[in-house]
């Protein structure tokens, strides 16, 4: 057979096609559910490790992940711009915010229109809050977990799409770096809420030192965090303003209701 | 085993190194090499990517209209690495969020290509198999010299344990960026040569 016809050329490269996207479709579907099973698992694993639950490393097993975390969740919610919860996450289902959707609400807080601010609070109080922003080569993400007084850093994660590895990617990797966060505060007031700086965070209530040779990273992260930040100032605000009793079945959040009474 | 295999098998790592002798595949290895896990996972991906796809591109050799190769040999590939990438997140997500981006930059890498034209379309498939293989091994050996290096000298860590550190040694920022593992790479390619001498340039 002549495999240099035109007639065979087209019929042979349609046909490759076909058959490649036939097999890709059809992993893609297969493989679909355990995927989205890892990625629900790897931002539950994240929020707890920025919690201080444990090591990033120890939560290998999905289920064990997903079932500490339902555990010891006390409040899962959807908060506006207002600071007022909007909806609720289902806990019995730990449902999270995924980070693609963070994505969309990253632009819409620098717009300054209407946003979604997931919460996490959990049983011994803290609260998670999930930042997001643009690093030097794709978007990095993370969470800030705050002890119960909303204002003290307990610890932080961080994650991202493409950074260097061995340098942006330490925001990731290495422990020196999120290590600085416990005990920093969350300031709202004249200038950013907290800082990451070149050199000399050491005096620094909220601030922390930049990782050398990632300036971009760390600019970036900086920008993702003070950005959310500021998007939840009048949840925290609002939050800080009542005395809360830490009540048996956790803490309740604020609702428009309740505000009115 | 006769003559011809043994060379398919040995040539790759030494000789006929893809690295160091063939030049290819250079972006990735300055890219990965940071860090010695990286890179030898890196390795294992390229050698499996590298081995599919010739002995599929080996498999369809007669049928494959010589005007439209490279673009179905790029198919192929692709198809290898979209595998390799769907498969490590439903099976190996935390190795596959290690590697991120650059799984889906094997298909940029000259090295598979480069074997499938100069060797798959022409061979049988299990040669075609091992010969891939064995050039992602060789490609991979070379990756992970220089990580071993980069990492133990720019971080003073060797998968992610203190070794330099613990002692004391202050870490050599330029050795972590990339101008470093050309060096590195260069170096390397200077001992072969000098334990070679076929291969010095008159």
């Amino acid at each position: 057979m002549n495999t240099n016809s035109n007639v065979y050329t087209v019929i042979y490269t349609t046909v490759v096609c076909v058959l490649v996207a036939a097999v890709l479709a059809f992993v893609s579907q297969t493989l679909k559910p355990r995927q989205e099973a890892n990625e629900k698992a790897e931002t539950i694993s994240q929020i707890l490790t920025a919690a201080q639950f444990g090591e990033k490393s120890s939560w290998t097993d999905n289920n064990a992940t997903i079932n500490f975390y339902k555990e010891n969740i006390a409040s899962a919610a959807v908060v506006g711009a207002n600071g007022f919860a909007v909806s609720e996450l289902n806990m019995a289902d730990a449902e999270v915010y995924s980070v693609s959707k963070l994505k969309a609400q990253n632009y819409n807080i620098k717009g300054g229109s209407d946003v979604e601010l997931p919460v996490y609070i959990f049983n011994n109080g803290v609260t998670v809050l999930p930042i997001y922003g643009a690093g030097l080569w794709g978007p990095v993400w993370g969470y800030i977990a705050l002890s119960s007084d909303l204002e003290t850093i307990v610890g932080a994660y961080f994650d991202h799409e493409s950074e260097t590895p061995g340098l942006g990617g330490k925001i990731k990797d290495d422990p020196a770096f999120r290590g600085q966060f416990p005990g920093k505060k969350v300031i709202y007031g004249n200038g950013k809420a907290f800082n990451i700086v070149k050199g000399g965070a050491d005096g620094m209530a909220n601030g922390i030192d930049a990782i050398t040779g990632a300036t971009m990273t760390s600019n970036g992260v900086d920008e993702a965090i003070n950005i959310w930040l500021e998007a939840y100032k009048p949840y925290v605000l609002a939050q800080k303003a009542v005395t809360r009793e830490p009540a048996e079945d956790g803490i309740m959040l604020l609702s428009e209701e309740t505000v009115n009474e | 085993m006769n003559e011809k295999m043994k060379e398919t098998i040995l040539n790759p790592l030494f000789k006929g190194n893809p690295i160091s002798v063939l030049v290819l595949g250079i972006c990735s290895s300055l890219a990965v090499t940071v860090e010695l896990k990286g890179a030898l996972v890196m390795a294992l991906s390229v050698i499996f990517v590298t081995g599919l796809s010739s002995l599929v591109c080996s498999l369809l050799r007669k049928t494959i209209p010589s005007r439209v190769r490279i673009i179905i040999q790029l198919v192929v590939v692709a198809l290898m690495v979209i595998l390799v990438d769907q498969l490590l997140k439903a099976f190996a997500y935390g190795i596959d969020k290690q590697l991120s981006v650059y799984i889906g930059l094997i298909i940029t890498n000259c090295i598979v290509m480069g074997r499938i034209e100069a060797f798959a379309l022409g061979n049988k498939p299990i040669p075609s198999l091992l010969d891939g293989i064995m050039n992602g091994v060789g490609y991979g050996m070379i990756l992970v010299i220089v990580g071993f290096f980069r990492e133990l000298l720019g971080s003073g860590t060797l998968f992610g344990f203190p070794v330099l550190s613990a002692i004391g040694y202050t870490n050599n920022g330029l050795v972590i960026l990339p101008p470093m593992a050309l060096i590195f790479l260069g170096c390397i390619i200077w001992v072969q040569r000098s334990i070679q001498k076929d291969l010095q340039e008159k």
